[in-house]
């Protein structure tokens, strides 16, 4: 869609002179049919002819240099040279068009132009010539003519020494729209887990209205007990202190929770902190407590001695964990099973990544849904957001780390996810 | 002077529960807690307590249960629900089942009192100053 908005430019049809030697295949037409495919081919192509860097490449190997990488970074001169004696002989249309050159004759000569805005591709493009490398490709941003810039796949093919050719051919694909198109989707993604976030809060409302209210009540009661105290002839400081000091501490309890509250709500780009999965987990545990006590649920939670600290947000794997307690809980609830049980674990695995565990005696998943269960609104669930557990794959797969489902031998469902161990140095 | 009133204070959070205990301690009156409807059944004979003030949700045993197993043993101690949200279909069983009254969190202490004072029926005079 960019291409079309661009100027298009008439080039002549010599500024591309395929070398038949290059191109081995044979669909049986001539070289002027090549010609012409390749200058109204959709790919910008750049014919380079690489001579200039053969005598210095030679001279270098015949001195036993092998690392190249080191030795460019030690002689940028030579990096230099290359961007003036290295020269391109021919362009085709779509390069002229990509780069908003007025004609062919702007993109012919030394290629020093190309990497006008990104130094460094030079030396990675000598470096994999001469190491003999056939191909290179980076994802890379061009300087284009007209002082804008142009997000492309950059490609360059070089001749193999058998081929004793000193010509390079330069590829460049235009991906600006598919970088847009990707920078949507993980804006939509990030706006889909901030709705999901907050339908969760909503599930959790009466919940939290619970937690909030057991600190006012006692606030609200020992105030009104030390009233009650100070008009009566025996009140003493030490009692009203007391009361006072339980006033405070409720108060601050109530304050906690509505902080949790707000970094529940709270839409922002994914922290990286080194945390503890288990105070991770605990902290899940509150916002789910009253469900499991009021539905009478069985909870147990053994968590692991030692665990290695993970890289992550806290938030989003706290609403993974809140996301499978809900879950279970509405497993066990909806089920028709005896046992109201939970058993949650965290343990590290044998390869060293962390692992959360849980499983409920609801009625287990269907094997027919065992595949889909992570999928966007895949719910079997009348009332259920359906988002949840697509949610929390991405969550944990953006961890680095693996979310699976089973159904366990003795019944219910079973989830589990693994991430990575942190890096220690941020403790 | 007759010994105080006994009330029982049943609640899950150990805040509450001491906050309760200690309005119903300046009160005037006896009090008893309980973190468990459970632990409060296991003591329970007929005529222990002068009234029973009990949270609804709590793990394990319910305060709706409570009450339904304290009506099953005959006994027609007042019970006093409260409950943190203010869910009818709660007040109305709770109501239906035999509570004194129904009250939801936080709790007025003068609403209390005028619950107490009625439910120990002659036993006890709240004070005027609340």
């Amino acid at each position: 869609m960019a291409n079309a908005a661009r100027q298009r430019v008439p080039v002549a049809d010599q500024d591309v002179e395929p070398n038949a030697d290059q191109i081995s295949w044979d669909f049986g037409t001539s070289a002027e049919e090549y010609r012409k495919l390749i200058h109204y081919l959709p790919v910008a192509l750049w014919q380079v002819d690489t001579r200039g860097v053969s005598a210095p490449f030679d001279r270098l190997k015949a001195q036993g240099v092998t690392d190249i990488a080191t030795y460019l970074d030690t002689h940028p001169e030579l990096v230099e040279h290359a961007k003036d004696v290295v020269r391109v002989t021919a362009v085709n249309r779509e390069a002229v068009s990509l780069l908003r050159g007025n004609s062919a004759a702007d993109l012919v000569g030394p290629v020093r132009y190309v990497y006008s805005s990104t130094p460094d591709l030079a030396k990675r493009v000598m470096v994999a010539h001469f190491e003999g490398r056939r191909n290179f490709f980076e994802q890379t941003r061009i300087a284009a003519f007209d002082g804008t810039s142009v997000d492309v796949l950059f490609t360059v093919t070089y001749a193999t020494p058998s081929q004793e050719l000193d010509t390079s051919l330069l590829m460049m694909i235009d991906i600006g729209e598919r970088l847009k198109a990707e920078a949507q989707l993980r804006q939509l993604q990030a706006d889909f887990t901030h709705a999901a976030r907050i339908s969760t809060l909503g599930e959790l409302a009466t919940s939290i209205a619970h937690e909030v209210r057991q600190p006012l009540t006692a606030i609200v009661t020992n105030a009104e007990t030390s009233l009650r105290w100070l008009a009566r002839e025996d009140v003493t400081l030490p009692k009203l202190k007391q009361l006072t000091t339980r006033i405070i501490s409720n108060a601050r309890r109530a304050g906690d929770i509505v902080q949790r509250i707000r970094g529940m709500a709270a839409k922002r780009e994914p922290g990286c902190a080194s945390l503890d999965l288990n105070e991770v987990v605990d902290e899940a545990l509150l916002f789910v407590r009253h469900d499991i006590e009021s539905w009478s649920i069985d909870l147990s939670a053994r968590y692991g001695t030692h665990l290695p600290k993970v890289t992550g947000d806290r938030i989003q794997l706290q609403q993974v964990v809140v996301n499978f307690l809900v879950n279970s809980i509405q497993a066990i609830t909806q089920g028709s099973g005896l046992a109201r049980r939970i058993e949650l674990a965290t343990t590290v695995d044998g390869d060293g990544s962390v692992v959360f565990c849980i499983r409920d005696t609801g009625p287990g998943i269907a094997d027919e849904n065992l595949e889909r269960i992570f999928d966007s609104f895949f719910t079997t669930k009348g009332m259920g957001m359906g988002i949840g557990l697509a949610i929390c794959q991405s969550i944990v797969v953006a961890h680095g780390g693996r979310i699976t489902v089973s159904n366990h031998p003795d019944g219910g469902a079973q989830f589990r996810f693994s991430l990575p161990p942190g890096v220690v140095d941020q403790m | 002077m007759s010994k105080a009133a006994l009330v029982a204070i049943v609640d899950d959070d150990d805040d509450v529960r001491e906050a309760l205990s200690d309005l119903v301690l300046v009160l005037g009156l006896e009090c008893c807690a309980f973190d468990r409807a459970e632990a409060l059944l296991a003591e329970f004979v007929p005529g222990a307590f002068d009234c029973i003030v009990t949270d609804a949700r709590m793990p394990g045993m319910s305060g709706l249960r409570l009450l339904q197993r304290l009506r099953d043993l005959d006994a027609s101690v007042p019970v006093i629900i409260i409950t943190s949200d203010a869910d009818s279909t709660i007040r109305s069983r709770a109501l239906e089942g035999g509570a004194h009254a129904h009250l939801v969190k936080p709790i007025e202490a003068r609403v209390l009192v005028v619950h107490l004072e009625s439910a120990l029926a002659g036993k006890w005079k709240g004070s005027p100053n609340g």
